[in-house]
């Protein structure tokens, strides 16, 4: 019991907390008087709103939506271009100077290419998120396999695996926490450039929200769109990473990732 | 409490002195007292060995000594004057030399470290010359410390102590995580240094055999919270030698009686 | 982009540990190959009126204008400025800050979580309300910037600050230093390593960020230009403006890594620094 309580940051709760009651105080008392900052209580107001009208979940499963298949795509291109660069030294040093260069594109100045090349569609989004996953995932990915200790691959060698069974037991297992990085920085990427693409693109989902709710003033209703896509990007980081220990505990064990 | 002070304490010729000190740390099961009543006198020039199984609160001592932990009870004086914080004058030489070097600056820059601001150019320059001849490093001078093995990093700690010419050295397990070879071979360096510089050196260890062979006295931490349980006058020739000296009977005997010492301790 | 992690766990290092001075490390150009070949191609069967894949040659020629006119240069240099302003006022920051939470338990617990939430809130989402409260000014985009250029930084220099060895305090206060001389000679140098890994994820970050928030708001800018591009469809221009934010981009990766592997040379040490 009481190591359960240990684990739970009360200081850091109540740290938390008490900014907000900060916030709330001096907005109310007048301390701090700018229209366009409400206190808390009404940004709780304003998500109930959003919430009874229906838009919230609406908007949430459009950008969601989005973000989560294009990064799944990108998981599976990402992984296997890696796979091609990491084990191939001669597809390394071929291209992975074009892949550098590629990736040293702002992935954001990327979005009015797509804009310009898929209009305002869904589709658009999730290229947008497809190509902005896809870095993270290909890098982490190649890193992790020429991460793969000189000394583990002596130990497949005095055992004889074979190139598959170095490939299957050794290397991949071993670059298992690399990818899974990949895979959560490409997940955070994905998101954030899918609200880019809604603000200038496609007008739906929580990008456009934020900005309706901007040009509208209604910033109780914008702040809690802002906290709902802080809390969507925690919750999403923690699937996957939840997800990763269930199907790899010795790897993110491993790896200090198990707590 | 035993008292086991060869000098009163207030006397006036101690260098470092502690009466009744007491030290209590907040640790996971609540308070635990660590010392209990040590009370301790340094005359100028001695070695001083500190002794105790591990646990026992040496380290401890040794940094309430140092002025980097506060007494939660009783006084540490320095030349007379009531210690709060690390008094002038007095320099620790601490076990991790790996981490007490600043890994940025070379072995030359590190012994400069406390004096670059306090003397000239070029005083400076020659004051870490003579630490660093006095340890044997000149040739390594320019080298950075991570390049130099454990022994060498560790005389680099020392040089830098040395060139703050201090009046009393505190020694905390210097040569815990060394070989056995270079142990003996600093052992000899430091006798070589007190030499030379005449100053008092308090050491804390867990080797007796060290203990013996380096100090005037030897005193043993016992009980649990510790306090001063053997105070032992180490009166053999200096200087001394790693084979001849340790064959002596006399040190044998001294060597016999720490060691009952300790047992005793650590029957507690 | 709140992306980027920065804890020195062991996935990162392929992004931001400096492999210790291995010489060899750069990629061979002969990369390259691929990207050529497909820009050579796409200029040889590009068709120069395409509306959606003009050929580079296109490109150029559609920049030319604003070359002509110095709107190119002015908006690289507002891009330019905004990106180092906010870079050093967020390195600043985020360094002081790091160091005084890493410095003790209690801090570090305490504004642990706090951090941890404004450091996973996407950087697009707080546009719209800069632009609110602040209206379409620089400070806007500043203000934008700052805040999630800091984290990368903030987070390095906690954890730096952190590993400490306490040994080193010890040192410089058996040593006499007093309190100035204790940060200025050792606490600087220490963390200096970890402000600079810091802001090798900083700086493409603060990149892309302005570049956003120029797209967004259309506020002066090589971001705003490239969203004027699309605006009005001249899909050559917006890929040359493109390729000019790669090079920048470029460039800024090329300062940050260049500077952060002379410090780490000299300053972290050898292989245990």
């Amino acid at each position: 019991m009481t190591a359960v309580l240990r684990r739970i940051n009360v200081v850091g709760i109540a740290a938390m907390f008490s900014v907000l009651v900060l916030w709330e105080l001096s907005v109310r008392t007048g301390l701090v008087t700018f229209e366009y900052i409400p206190p808390p209580t009404r940004v709780v107001a304003g998500l109930g709103e959003i919430i009874s009208s229906g838009e919230l979940t609406t908007n949430l499963v459009h950008t969601l939506t989005a973000a989560v298949v294009g990064w799944a795509i990108a998981c599976v291109v990402g992984v296997l271009a890696g796979l091609a660069l990491g084990l191939s030294r001669a597809t390394w040093t071929y291209s992975m100077a074009s892949v550098d260069a590629l990736r040293a594109l702002p992935i954001v100045a990327f979005v009015p290419v797509a804009v310009l090349l898929l209009g305002f569609t869904m589709e658009m989004e999730i290229v947008v998120a497809f190509y902005a996953a896809l870095w993270p995932i290909v890098l982490n990915t190649v890193a992790g396999l020429r991460s793969v200790e000189v000394r583990l691959l002596e130990v497949g060698r005095v055992l004889r695996l074979g190139h598959r069974g170095v490939l299957w037991k050794l290397r991949l297992p071993a670059a298992t926490p690399f990818i899974i990085v990949g895979m959560r920085l490409g997940l955070s990427v994905s998101l954030v450039l899918t609200l880019v693409s809604e603000m200038v693109g496609n007008p739906a989902g929580l990008g456009f929200a934020l900005l309706q709710k901007a040009q509208s003033l209604q910033p109780e209703q914008m702040f809690a769109y802002i906290v709902v896509i802080g809390v969507a990007g925690i919750v999403l980081n923690a699937v996957l990473m939840a997800l990763a220990r269930l199907l790899f505990p010795g790897q993110m064990a491993a790896s200090g990732e198990s707590a | 409490m035993l008292e086991t002070s060869v000098e009163p304490v207030g006397s006036g010729r101690a260098s470092l002195e502690c009466d009744d000190l007491r030290v209590t740390l907040a640790g996971a099961a609540g308070e635990v007292d660590i010392l209990n009543g040590v009370r301790l006198s340094v005359a100028s020039g001695d070695f001083v060995s500190i002794l105790g199984v591990s646990g026992s609160g040496k380290t401890t001592l040794l940094r309430v000594l140092a002025g980097l932990q506060q007494a939660s009870g009783g006084q540490v004086l320095c030349n007379g004057i009531p210690v709060d914080g690390p008094p002038q004058g007095v320099v620790t030489v601490f076990q991790d030399y790996a981490h007490s070097l600043l890994p940025w600056r070379s072995v030359r820059r590190n012994v400069a470290l406390g004096i670059e601001d306090r003397l000239s150019k070029s005083e400076c320059a020659q004051r870490v010359d003579e630490a660093l001849e006095m340890v044997d490093l000149q040739r390594a001078a320019d080298e950075y410390p991570w390049r130099l093995s454990g022994g060498m990093q560790q005389r680099v700690q020392i040089a830098r102590a040395i060139a703050m010419r201090p009046s009393v050295l505190l020694m905390d397990e210097p040569f815990g995580a060394l070989d056995a070879m270079t142990k003996a071979s600093l052992q000899d360096q430091l006798q070589q240094v007190q030499a030379l510089t005449n100053t008092t050196i308090i050491f804390v260890t867990h080797d007796v055999e060290e203990a013996v062979y380096l100090s005037d006295r030897v005193v043993v931490l016992q009980g649990r919270p510790a306090a001063v349980g053997l105070s032992l006058e180490v009166e053999l020739e200096r200087p001394r030698r790693q084979v001849a000296t340790k064959e002596l009977p006399e040190y044998l005997k001294l060597r016999h009686e720490v060691y009952a010492a300790l047992g005793q301790a650590s029957a507690q | 982009m709140t992306a980027t992690r920065t804890e020195p766990r062991p996935g990162v290092t392929a992004a931001s540990k400096p492999p210790v001075r291995r010489r060899s490390a750069g990629t061979p150009m002969r990369g390259l190959i691929p990207l050529a070949l497909v820009l050579l191609l796409w200029q040889a069967l590009g068709n120069s009126e395409s509306p959606y894949f003009p050929p580079p040659s296109a490109w150029i020629r559609a920049l030319k204008p604003s070359l002509d006119d110095g709107t190119l240069y002015a908006g690289l240099g507002w891009t330019t400025l905004t990106v180092v302003l906010s870079l050093v006022l967020a390195t600043t920051l985020g360094a002081v800050l790091g160091a005084l939470v890493g410095s003790s338990r209690r801090m570090d617990r305490a504004f642990g979580p706090s951090l941890e939430f404004l450091r996973v809130l996407p950087a697009a989402a707080l546009v719209p309300l800069a632009a609110l409260i602040l209206g379409y000014t620089m400070q806007m985009k500043l203000a934008v910037v700052i805040l999630p250029a800091t984290w990368p930084v903030l987070l390095t220099c906690r954890s730096a600050r952190r590993s400490m060895s306490s040994v080193l305090v010890d040192v410089t206060r058996t040593l006499g230093l007093s309190r100035r001389q204790r940060i200025r000679k050792v606490m600087v140098p220490a963390l200096m390593p970890a402000v600079l890994l810091g802001l090798r994820v900083s700086a493409p970050l603060a990149l892309i960020i302005t570049l956003l928030v120029e797209i967004v708001t259309r506020i002066n800018g090589l971001g705003a230009l490239l969203g004027q591009a699309q605006a009005n469809f001249r899909s050559a221009q917006v890929y040359g403006l493109l390729v000019i934010a790669g090079a920048l981009g470029f460039a800024v990766n090329w300062l940050v890594t260049r500077a952060e592997g002379a410090v780490a040379a000299r300053m972290s040490g050898g292989p245990t620094g």
